[in-house]
């Protein structure tokens, strides 16, 4: 087992290299520059600037540099916004996404993997039609329909909730609903589908048969094995919800990490954009090696690898 | 349990006539047929394919970029079903082009990750070893890359031209869809039709691509109608940041997120648009739903 | 079908066949569009707007900025809430020479930081060069190019900062020295690079005096919290020297860049002041019923700039002919809905004083004439040139209707093109297209603003345009003294802008801002400036009279 983690964090190093490479790459060939306005400049000006960032040594310097750095954690201040470490950005912005993505995820789990067991269990009857068809529906529907949909009845016409910002308890409902709606979906797909597979099992049909009740066979044998495919789904989906939704986040107005990629690869914020891309990418291996891990300890015939 | 026979004829009496062969697809094509709301999406897909595709010679349509700014926004009437936007134009003809280019944007998306996916999936796990694992190792990586900041350097590199677009939505989905088929192949590439094959002297190339690969079919046939949706809702996703299909073109997803911008003020502008967007993915899912509970109805296949 | 589904589509259909905004609250028989649930207290909520790149007064460019820094910087003078006149500020009192060339500033006894220590002429000194210094890399520094000294200084030419025209001989005096008698000079002192910034903050923290705690401030509020993209709350700095005026007791300020989500919030009453460029452009055809809506002329102009480096547009008779076959009054009307008001000319209007040029008409059989002089009859053999915008709707709808104009008026094709913000900045900068669309908003209320970006040379330019005869004319206005002859030499000038067209003016901004009716003491300006020291919330607002200023349109 520590052989496999040790492995697994060793085999991240190349893989950042290579995002932290590609994405300099691609940065520096984009046309213009972090310091572009409507409001010239005077050439004097913008050499300190170009100075100041380092913007003004050869390419392979600055790529060194930007690497030295990034191994430090430190990626230095953004160029949209100068009074700021890079750091402190995503930290911040991070700490508002995985709140909003850590609800979405939660109520998306408590939802949608009990809806997924009962359609399993009662396949093919009306009850497992219904909640499938439901399931559909959720992925059918993006969610910047869903929150504007919901902002104008909840919060503009019946004035109850909040219509944006992320100020209090209640300010948490809406923009959490629009953005686990279609993850509530794919769960009990995922759920029924492992729960169906695991439920034709020879040691279910045992345990039946050792006259347990149907809810104890269920929970305490099939669950563990039937979310499996949840598991696997686990790892990039809870990347992107906590990553931030960019969509929800601009309609609900929500500080959160997503606006960062946009707003930095709009503007060629080249030190906001490696970071959040690295983090992003850091964020996403590490919650693989989760699910790994997590699927070898639920399923004990799998071996890691 | 069905275990897919049908008991002789001598079992049965001799009025019944005894069963004709059937292959694999034709066993599937029967399950399929008896999944009656698979058949209806199926049915309302291809109406509504029909109708999109041939949208610019509907003799009852009107033209979807007729402006008339003096009437601006009218809620559906009789002389414009749908209504009409702020610029006076008719909302049922932009849906129905809008659902042209859409079906366009979702299917050679779907295809060019389809091209992709399968031949490096193939290849891959064919050929095995060192290569194999770098090729996954690509895999990996590109997945790590936050896709939307891929599309915006893809778009601001080549200015918003609709092909660049199908390159950008292709370019994820094809991820996927390698993963799969690599599996498929690894499992495949054992079996003794592939021993056979070889024996007989095919070249690898023939091998992978004119016997393994049309045995993947199935899996590659339900992830296919199920990356066509998945596309459509990026592209609207990304209309909604301003990325997807550029005016005087309209989409699904450029309907979609233009009206939910005016939802307070004109609701229909987002109805009738996202209905016919919602109705079309609904049916896509379904369908792919029971092609996948037809050609295996074990439930053998992982993933959604 | 599926129960949620149907259930849906019950709400949906019968949420559309209400049109337009469902429900508007009604008191004494005025509609408003937002919810009325009146604030606790002295409490002022509103959007900023975009998160403010920079929290330097010295160093920033861009209208949420400059509303940051009006809350916790005050300069030598401030604008009136309503005239956007210079009143005394932190300083009192202030002469001018016969001859224009020297202010001295008088400051008020008492002025402090917010940290306590006492703020003297000393600061303004060492932040007007900090503005001038290259390395600070500020957006406005070209304002103070009318002081002694300032242009060399800035460009780099030398490093002597006493050879500015700047002096603090004592204290509370501080003398500035014009190299011409600049008439707006005055007017320029209200703007944010001009306040002070806190020398003791700036030399301890560096780059981070922006960020708090550690900044200091001499305006009437004080910062006290902030989170990223969400939102900035102040309160009433006990150090401000009109301290007793200030009513408010508490202002959070938020920062929300979507349109919708912005008019959301004030429609359902989480902020009382929604301000201008804050309301989605669809909505604004139907906001005039409203009494909260107000709308005003703004000082800013939208216009198509010409690159006269390529052909055909440097023959200035194809210049002319564009631009005389711009129907702007049926793209106001039509297209604005009325929401903006249909310019001929370079500069906006609202500079007392100033009548300018007679406007551009729309004139297609002129327009038919030159072009056939230019060598392209019916628009015949005529390049195909492509009109330039960044990407947005708005934009896309006024080029169209451009382009459809050309075509039937002129018989000349032209295409579109749009490109992402930076690209489209690039663009321009670098005179990389034939026509693009630009606007340009005054920094200060008088023409020269608008006038000056035309010289040869201006780094704000980007058409390429050079008339040796404009530049003179501009120069002589910037040494004259007298304003009427000022003003006639800046109206000869813009005529031979407006005649030799390198802009191709459009349309003449308007602010568009939702205010509750119980928010006394902001008023709709010409420069979107609102000063909120003598703001106050009015709980009794039902039995006064309402605010009537600004409903222009």
């Amino acid at each position: 087992m520590t052989t496999f983690i040790l492995r697994r964090v060793l085999l991240m190093v190349p893989t950042l290299l290579v995002i932290a490479t590609l994405t300099f790459v691609l940065m520096r060939l984009a046309p213009g520059g972090p310091f572009m306005s409507e409001k010239d400049i005077p050439a004097k000006a913008k050499q300190e600037l170009l100075h100041r960032y380092g913007l003004d040594r050869p390419l392979h310097e600055q790529y060194l540099a930007f690497l030295g750095g990034a191994a430090r954690l430190e990626f230095g201040p953004s160029y949209k916004y100068p009074d700021r470490q890079v750091r402190e950005i995503i930290l911040q912005g991070f700490a508002v996404s995985a709140e909003l993505g850590g609800w979405a995820l939660l109520l998306s789990l408590i939802v949608g993997i009990p809806v997924g067991t009962i359609a399993a269990v009662r396949q093919n009857q009306p009850t497992d039609f219904a909640a499938m068809t439901l399931a559909l529906a959720g992925v059918s529907v993006p969610n910047f329909v869903l929150g504007p949909v919901l902002v104008l009845i909840f919060s503009l016409t019946l004035l109850w909730l909040p219509a944006a910002l992320w100020t209090g308890p209640e300010s948490r409902i809406l923009p959490v609903l629009a953005l686990c709606v279609s993850y509530v979906a794919y769960i009990a797909r995922l759920t029924r589908a492992g729960m169906l597979e695991v439920l034709r099992q020879d040691y279910i049909r045992t345990a039946r048969a050792k006259g347990l009740s149907e809810r104890v066979v269920v929970v305490k044998h099939a669950l563990k094995l039937g979310i499996l495919p949840v598991i696997s789904y686990l790892g990039p989906a809870a990347a992107r919800i906590i990553m931030g939704s960019i969509v929800i986040e601009q309609i609900f107005a929500i500080p959160g990490l997503g606006r960062y990629l946009v707003i930095g690869a709009v503007n060629r914020d080249y030190t906001l954009v490696m970071g959040v891309v690295l983090f992003y990418a850091s964020f996403l291996l590490v919650l693989n090696l989760l699910v790994d891990l997590a699927y070898s300890w639920l399923d004990p015939r799998v071996e890691l690898a | 349990m069905s275990i897919g026979l049908r008991p002789p004829a001598v079992v049965l009496g001799s009025h019944e006539r005894p069963a004709a062969p059937r292959s694999l697809w034709s066993d599937a094509w029967a399950r399929l047929k008896r999944n009656r709301m698979a058949v209806a999406a199926g049915v309302f897909l291809l109406v509504m394919c029909t109708l999109a595709a041939l949208a610019p010679w509907l003799p009852f349509l009107g033209d979807p970029a007729a402006q008339d700014l003096a009437k601006g926004a009218t809620p559906p009437s009789l002389a414009h079903w749908f209504g009409t936007d702020e610029l006076g134009r008719d909302l049922f003809a932009r849906v129905l082009h809008g659902g042209r280019i859409s079906m366009l944007v979702g299917l050679v998306g779907t295809l060019v990750s389809l091209l992709i996916g399968v031949t490096w999936g193939a290849v891959a796990g064919y050929v095995g070893g060192r290569t194999d694992d770098l090729m996954m190792r690509v895999v990996d990586v590109l997945y790590a890359l936050p896709y939307i900041f891929l599309v915006i350097l893809l778009l601001v590199f080549f200015s918003k031209s609709l092909l660049m677009l199908f390159v950008a939505l292709g370019l994820v989905q094809w991820l996927t869809m390698a993963r799969i088929v690599r599996g498929q192949v690894l499992s495949l590439k054992h079996q003794t039709f592939v021993e056979a094959a070889r024996a007989l002297g095919a070249s690898d190339l023939a091998i992978v691509f004119r016997h393994i690969v049309p045995n993947t079919l199935g899996p590659v046939i339900v992830y296919t109608t199920l990356t066509v949706p998945a596309v459509i809702l990026q592209e609207a996703f990304l209309s909604f940041l301003g990325l997807g299909v550029q005016p005087p073109n309209a989409s699904w997803g450029t309907l979609v997120s233009d009206g939910a911008k005016l939802l307070a003020l004109f609701p229909w502008l987002v109805l009738f648009p996202g209905l016919a967007m919602s109705l079309t993915l609904l049916a896509f899912n379904f369908l792919g739903d029971g092609l996948r509970d037809a050609l295996d109805p074990q439930g053998r296949r992982d993933g959604v | 079908m599926n129960r949620a589904l149907a259930l849906f589509l019950l709400l949906a259909t019968s949420l559309s066949c209400a049109p337009g905004v469902s429900d508007a609250p009604e008191v004494n028989g005025r509609r408003y569009f937002g919810a009325l649930r009146a604030p606790v207290g002295q409490q002022l909520r509103f959007n900023l707007g975009t998160e403010p790149e920079v929290r330097d007064p010295g160093v920033m460019s861009g209208v949420p900025d400059g509303r940051f820094a009006r809350m916790v910087f005050e300069g030598l003078t401030v604008a009136d809430p309503v005239t956007l006149e210079p009143r005394p500020g932190q300083a009192y009192r202030w002469e001018r020479s016969d001859d224009g060339l020297v202010y001295t500033f008088h400051l008020r006894a008492g002025v402090r930081w917010s940290d306590g220590t006492a703020l003297t002429a000393r600061d303004f000194l060492w932040s007007w060069r900090r503005v001038l210094t290259p390395a600070t890399a500020s957006r406005n520094a070209s304002l103070f190019y009318s002081i002694v000294g300032a242009e060399a200084f800035h460009k780099g030419r030398t490093t002597d900062a006493t050879s500015l025209g700047l002096a603090a001989p004592d204290d509370s005096t501080f003398v500035v020295r014009l190299a011409q008698p600049t008439a707006y000079f005055l007017m320029l002192t209200t703007f944010y690079p001009f306040m002070p910034v806190p020398q003791q903050a700036i030399e301890q923290h560096g780059l981070r005096w922006t960020l708090q705690p550690n900044l200091v401030g001499n305006g009437p509020f004080r910062w006290t919290y902030w989170r990223q993209n969400d939102r900035y709350e102040f309160v009433p700095s006990e150090s401000y020297w009109d301290r007793a005026n200030v009513r408010l007791e508490r202002v959070v300020a938020y920062t929300v860049d979507d349109l919708n989500t912005s008019t959301n919030l004030y429609k359902s009453g989480a902020i009382d002041w929604n301000p201008s460029g804050y309301i989605p452009s669809q909505y604004l055809g139907y906001m005039k019923p409203y009494a909260d809506y107000r709308t005003g002329r703004y000082q800013g102009t939208y216009f198509y700039s010409l690159n006269t480096t390529r052909a055909p547009l440097n023959d200035v008779r194809v210049r002319r002919a564009l631009n005389l076959a711009i129907d702007r009054e049926s793209i106001a009307r039509d297209l604005l809905k009325g929401s903006r008001e249909a310019w001929g000319r370079v500069t906006p209007a609202g500079y007392p004083g100033y009548a300018g040029p007679a406007q551009v008409k729309y004139d297609p059989a002129r327009a038919r004439q030159w072009l056939a002089e230019a060598g392209f009859p019916g628009g015949k053999g005529f390049p195909r040139i492509a009109i330039l915008f960044n990407t947005s709707e708005d934009h896309r709808r006024i080029a169209e209707a451009i382009q459809a104009m050309w075509k039937r008026d002129l018989g000349i094709d032209v295409e579109l093109t749009n490109q992402e913000w930076g690209s489209y900045l690039q663009s321009t900068t670098a005179l990389q297209y034939d026509v693009a669309r630009r606007s340009w908003i005054g920094d200060y209320l008088d023409p020269n603003t608008f006038l000056q970006i035309l010289t040869s040379g201006d780094g704000n330019n980007r058409s390429g345009w050079a008339n040796p005869r404009y530049d003179a004319l501009i120069q002589r206005a910037a040494r004259t003294l007298d304003p009427a002859v000022r003003f006639a030499v800046l109206a000869e000038a813009e005529s031979i802008a407006l005649d030799e067209a390198p802009f191709l003016p459009i349309y003449h901004y308007f602010t568009t801002e939702l205010v509750k009716p119980w928010v006394r003491g902001i008023h709709q300006t010409a420069l979107d400036v609102h000063l909120l020291t003598r703001v106050w919330i009015d709980h009794d607002w039902r039995q006064h009279e309402p605010i009537a200023e600004g409903n222009g349109r």
